[in-house]
């Protein structure tokens, strides 16, 4: 039960803050990386519609494995990996447990585990593509695609303003912990506790929304004086903006061999079809 | 010669905001010549932001508001074009420049302005920016890694990028530790010679005007005093001083040596050959030092063996502290000085249990650190943030001073707030939010909600940072009173004449390490330590190592004396030693 | 000689537009990153977690022009909790970027005063109802194409049904009522008429951000969306031939058919819990509370 006031003091949110850093900005060099923002954004489309539209597992099972090599090629941090295999693992627990109780049988898992495949070559397709993906590149291939301006530019901006409104809050917090009283007695399931971090998390937002609202005002202003309203009229400004997204051999390339391994599996899966038995009831 | 026309011409010009309804300008009518270097002054409320938005057509443009007059900018009438036209003609960098840097890296700040005008050289334009100010090496770097001044270079960057005519620059030292502030100014005057850039800078600090600018205006409610050139404008010493305004020390200086001075020094250089027949020129004078006594010292605080460290973005390990050992005693007026990234706010942090060492043990008030909640140690040690907002956490003033007594239900509350409040004149902004206050007003709330803890060791992170002079003197006057109401103070700050005036101990910090421990003239005379440090000493402190004064003289006060001819007196502060035995 | 210039505007413009959606943006954004950091008590698939801070999305909704605050806020938590933390689910966000913005819209466009805690109270339920219903659809939605003749496989419908109806009831609470409607009527008081001067325009009133097409519209929106819920549960349950009484068939005799109307049951509770919340601040609030002349 000490467990929750250890976290809370012990809880160092330099440490967490760096390991949030190093997701957002660390570096990206892989493959996926290097292809044209837009070509990755087709291709993670073609693997986020198509398993829905397969119940073959062996197609199923094919896909999964072409993500599963390309997420190996992609060195994709464990810990990433080990929450989507959890959550998808759990989720399908629950289904199938609670199934039980309503006369479920085995159907139930296998017809589950169809299911869960999918969500796992979509849920794969996305990871490869995006923790790879400049946020930059990725705003910018949104914005080739018609996305409207200010959401393409709100990726960025996010993207520059995240470490600067983590210190911010992070400082309010501690103002709130410098000022404030941690409870003395820690209550059944340590609930004060839980109640005391939970109420000076959301008191701490009324300090930091008036404070990010005067932040906000400067910054708009000088978007202002960029520029940046003006641009966003401009077609002129959007195509030269753009002007480096190029797609190389190397996209081509990859493309191909999608294709080529799409067909294959199609193919290997029309011949040799493993479904699942229905039970009539 | 042909006559250029002004850059910039206001006739009449008259602005409220739509919200209040006063009119924040009223009847302004000047003109900026092409290729000046204008310092617009004036005291808090004075309207010289307002004024300066006028110049790139935010006023009337973005904001809305009832204005009268004609502002022409290169010629054109500004209300008949738009800012992102007139922004291409007059460059702004904001006091806050942090928010108005709004891409990831630094590339990308410099080129997003001339990309958004759809300019097919954006890129050479964003080049030569940086180019220019020497930014090159940190180009792919994200924004949010560099220091304050690289942030700042890069704010004026981006705006160099569009290649307009003027820049102007809000209060460019308030962010800034002196050395950076310097290198903007010696920037800008550069941006100004070579590239015949119209330079206009919002500036409390006489010193930097009276080096860099060529003209002066100054400000008051409103309306436009006068403009002058600024040899003249610096020499208006009470008229200076009675807007708030402190004129720049060597002239003072020489005031007092001569009321009747006909051409008193602006600048350190003239100073220096203004004073030279005053003072004698004799072999260096030594005074005689104060024998440290014998300690029967209370230690308040004190680090042993701490080492202290982060992990980066790019996976390696930046040690901030590496077995430093330190000791704060009771009645000690503390001043943690050094260049950025020194450790300064890290040490503070340390003392307050929000940042834990790595390895070490830190002691508060006889009591170990290790294993105390911040909230327990709060009621010893209490840190005042530089920036003050992050501490108003309630929408009042008031309720700021009392939330620890609150939290804590002691029945004092109430009269201890009263106290305070009194103590530092803001019985009549108690219950206003602490947002909305002027700079001065928020660091006074700042103080006063840090008294509010009650502690024994109060620490405080760059107390005078973007201040007017007058708030500045204010909060200095302040540290002084806070000596009935704490044992020990610590203060980090870059504020050089801060260290002079008010500390008994000095603390150098660089790279980790203790590079200096002792009393403030043992450390402005050691003139090599404080420029490997990256500290700027006061200008009468400079004045004093130019005229081979040893050691130098702090302030105004201490120098009179050689002038008068008598000789050194120092005896006004005392160092540690002396502060110690009382 | 000098011409007063007229620029006095009704609407807000395009920059404070862009204010209010990159400070909503950034607000959620942060937000996120914060309920990220919050450790989760997961008992079996009840979860004791905060998956999100609503009370900051509502409060922009409530107290700025609608539209950019629904847009800005979901964006920021793809942004900042998804994109930048490698955890972007791609089409997935665009679904949740839909539900969540939409139900923020219709919550904004319900506020007709921001000083009514009522108003409050009940535009913050159906923000979230909204929000969840539309996702509970979704969920059921992509069962019922992803498991092929999902009807054929024993207890499968019904468990799902069941455990979406405790994820509802689940969020209603804890995201809905503790970190969304309490929150919202302690904050969004305290922030109306301060926050608008810092940012450089007039607090919201009752016709400054949305007409009279746009709150019947947001009527409308609310009513459809319920029906939808209901009606994509009816319809399940009755493709599948959703059959508890294999479950416990003493149950089902005592309680009736109600019992399958899980999300119906669901904001049922949720709207008593409201009807409560409203009349105990009916009682606070009542006395001096001079902005309510403005209904």
């Amino acid at each position: 039960m000490n467990r929750i006031r250890q976290w809370l003091s012990k809880i160092n949110v330099e440490t967490i803050k760096i390991e949030l850093m190093n997701t957002a900005y660390g570096e990206r060099t892989t493959l996926m990386a290097k292809l044209d923002p837009r070509v990755a954004i087709i291709w993670y489309l073609l693997f986020a519609i198509l398993p829905w539209l397969f119940w073959n597992n062996t197609i199923l099972i094919g896909m999964l494995v072409y993500m599963v090599i390309l997420t190996a090629l992609s060195r994709i941090s464990p810990l990433i990996l080990f929450l989507l295999c959890f959550g998808l693992v759990t989720e399908a627990g629950y289904v199938i447990f609670t199934a039980l109780f309503f006369g479920g049988d085995l159907t139930a898992a296998a017809a589950l585990l169809t299911f869960t495949m999918k969500l796992t070559i979509i849920s794969l397709a996305s990871i490869v593509i995006f923790t790879n993906m400049d946020p930059e590149r990725f705003s910018d291939a949104l914005l080739r695609f018609k996305v409207p301006e200010t959401f393409c530019f709100g990726i960025s901006y996010g993207y520059r303003m995240l470490p600067i409104l983590i210190d911010e809050y992070q400082n309010i917090f501690n103002s709130f912990r410098l000022r404030g009283r941690f409870p003395e007695k820690k209550g059944v399931l340590a609930w004060r506790y839980v109640y005391h971090f939970c109420v000076t998390a959301v008191k701490a937002f009324y300090p930091m929304i008036l404070n990010t609202a005067k932040r906000t005002r400067t910054t708009v202003e000088a978007l202002e004086v960029k520029g940046f309203t003006y641009g966003m009229h401009n077609p002129e400004a959007k195509e030269l903006k753009l002007s480096y997204l190029k797609t190389t051999k190397k996209d081509v390339l990859f493309l191909g061999i999608t294709g080529v391994v799409l067909i294959a599996i199609i193919y290997t899966g029309t011949l040799y079809p493993i479904e699942r038995t229905i039970h009539q009831l | 010669m042909i006559m250029t026309p002004p850059i910039i011409e206001l006739k009449q010009v008259s602005f409220s905001y739509p919200s209040s309804g006063e009119s924040v300008l009223h009847d302004v009518s000047l003109s900026v010549e092409r290729g000046d270097f204008l310092a617009v002054i004036g005291g808090n409320g004075s309207g010289k932001t307002t004024l300066c938005k006028t110049f790139n057509g935010l006023i009337p443009h973005y904001y809305n508001g009832e204005l009268a007059g004609v502002i022409r900018i290169n010629g054109e009438a500004a209300q008949d074009t738009n800012t992102a036209l007139l922004s291409k003609t007059v460059g702004y960098v904001y006091q806050d420049f942090e928010s108005q840097l709004v891409r990831p890296r630094v590339l990308d700040e410099v080129r997003f302005a001339p990309l958004n005008y759809g300019w097919q050289d954006y890129k050479e334009r964003g080049d030569e920016a940086l180019d220019m100010l020497g930014l090159n090496d940190i180009k792919d770097e994200f924004i949010w890694q560099l220091s304050g001044g690289q942030k700042h270079l890069t704010a004026l960057a981006s705006v160099l990028s569009l290649q307009p005519d003027v820049i102007i620059v809000d209060e460019p030292v308030a962010q800034l530790d002196p050395v950076h502030a310097r290198e903007i100014y010696y920037t800008l005057q550069y941006l100004n010679r070579e590239h015949g850039i119209t330079i206009i800078v919002i500036e409390h600090h006489t010193e930097f005007i009276a080096e860099f600018a060529q003209s002066v205006l100054l400000m008051d409610a409103g309306t436009v005093k006068w403009k002058k050139p600024t040899s003249e404008a610096m020499r208006c010493t009470t008229e200076l001083q009675d807007h708030n305004i402190l004129p720049p020390p060597v002239t003072r200086l020489a005031e007092a040596v001569d009321a009747e001075a006909s051409r008193a020094p602006i600048t350190l250089e003239e100073g220096t050959d203004w004073f030279r027949p005053w003072v004698p020129a004799t072999s260096p004078r030594h005074i005689r030092p104060v024998p440290p006594a014998a300690s029967k010292r209370a230690e308040i605080a004190s680090f042993d063996g701490v080492t202290q460290g982060y992990k980066t973005v790019e996976k390696s390990f930046k040690w901030i502290f590496e077995d430093l050992s330190l000791s704060f005693y009771e009645g000690e007026r503390i001043a943690l000085v050094g260049g950025n990234g020194a450790g300064k706010s890290s040490l503070l942090k340390m003392l307050t249990g929000i940042l834990r060492p790595r390895k070490g043990h830190i002691t508060a008030a006889g009591q170990a650190l290790h294993g105390t909640s911040p909230e327990k140690i709060a009621e010893l040690v209490t840190y005042i943030y530089q920036n003050p907002e992050e501490m108003f956490i309630e929408d009042n003033i008031r309720a700021d001073i009392e939330y620890f007594l609150k939290a804590r239900k002691s029945p004092e509350t109430s009269t201890y707030a009263d106290e305070l409040c009194r103590l530092f004149s803001l019985e009549d902004l108690q219950h206003k939010d602490g947002r909305l206050l002027s700079g001065g007003q928020q660091r006074r709330a700042s103080l006063a909600i840090g008294l509010g803890t009650q502690p024994s060791l109060l620490l405080l992170d760059e107390p005078t940072s973007s201040l007017d002079i007058n708030s500045r003197e204010e909060v200095a006057r302040l540290l002084h009173e806070l000596k009935e109401h704490v044992k020990t103070v610590v203060t980090a700050t870059h504020d050089m004449d801060l260290v002079a005036e008010w500390a008994s101990r000095v603390i150098v910090l660089n790279e980790g390490t203790v590079e200096y421990d002792g009393g403030p003239r043992g450390l402005f005379s050691s003139h090599e330590l404080m420029r490997r440090c990256s500290l700027y000493p006061p200008q009468i402190v400079r004045l004093s190592e130019k005229l081979g004064i040893q050691p130098s003289a702090l302030d105004i006060h201490e120098f009179l004396p050689f002038v008068k001819g008598g000789g050194p007196c120092y005896e006004s502060y005392p160092s540690v030693a002396f502060e110690n035995q009382r | 000689m000098p011409n007063p210039i007229p620029h006095q505007k009704k609407e807000l413009n395009q920059s404070q537009q862009l204010m209010i959606f990159v400070l909503s943006m950034s607000l959620f954004g942060i937000a996120n990153i914060i309920t990220e950091i919050v450790p989760e008590f997961s008992f079996g698939p009840v979860e004791f977690s905060v998956s999100y801070f609503a009370f900051i999305p509502l409060a922009m909704v409530f107290l700025f022009s609608p539209l950019p605050a629904a847009l800005g806020a979901p964006l920021g938590e793809i942004i900042f909790a998804d994109l930048l933390m490698g955890d972007f689910g791609g089409i997935g966000e665009l679904e949740g970027f839909i539900e969540f913005a939409l139900a923020l819209y219709v919550a904004g466009l319900l506020v007709k005063n921001p000083n009514s805690r009522k108003q409050i109270a009940i535009a913050s339920l159906v923000g979230v109802g909204i929000d969840q219903m539309l996702s509970t659809v979704v969920d059921i939605g992509k069962v019922w194409v992803g498991i092929e003749e999902l009807e054929a496989v024993p207890g499968v419908p019904e468990s799902i049904l069941v455990l979406e109806g405790i994820s509802f009831v689940n969020e209603m609470v804890i995201s809905g009522v503790l970190f969304g409607l309490i929150p919202a009527m302690w904050l969004v008081p305290r922030l109306h008429g301060k926050i608008e001067p810092l940012m450089g325009f007039a607090p919201r009133e009752d016709v400054s951000f949305r007409s009279a097409k746009e709150i019947v519209g947001a009527r409308f929106l609310v009513f459809s969306v319920f029906f939808i819920f209901v009606g994509m549960i009816s319809e399940f349950m009755a493709e599948m031939d959703v059959n508890f009484a294999v479950w416990q068939p003493e149950f089902i005799e005592q309680f009736g058919q109600q019992f399958l109307w899980v999300g119906v049951s669901a904001a049922i509770i949720v709207l008593i819990l409201a009807v409560m919340g409203i009349s105990y601040l009916k009682k606070s609030s009542s006395s001096g509370n001079p902005s309510r002349k403005a209904q």
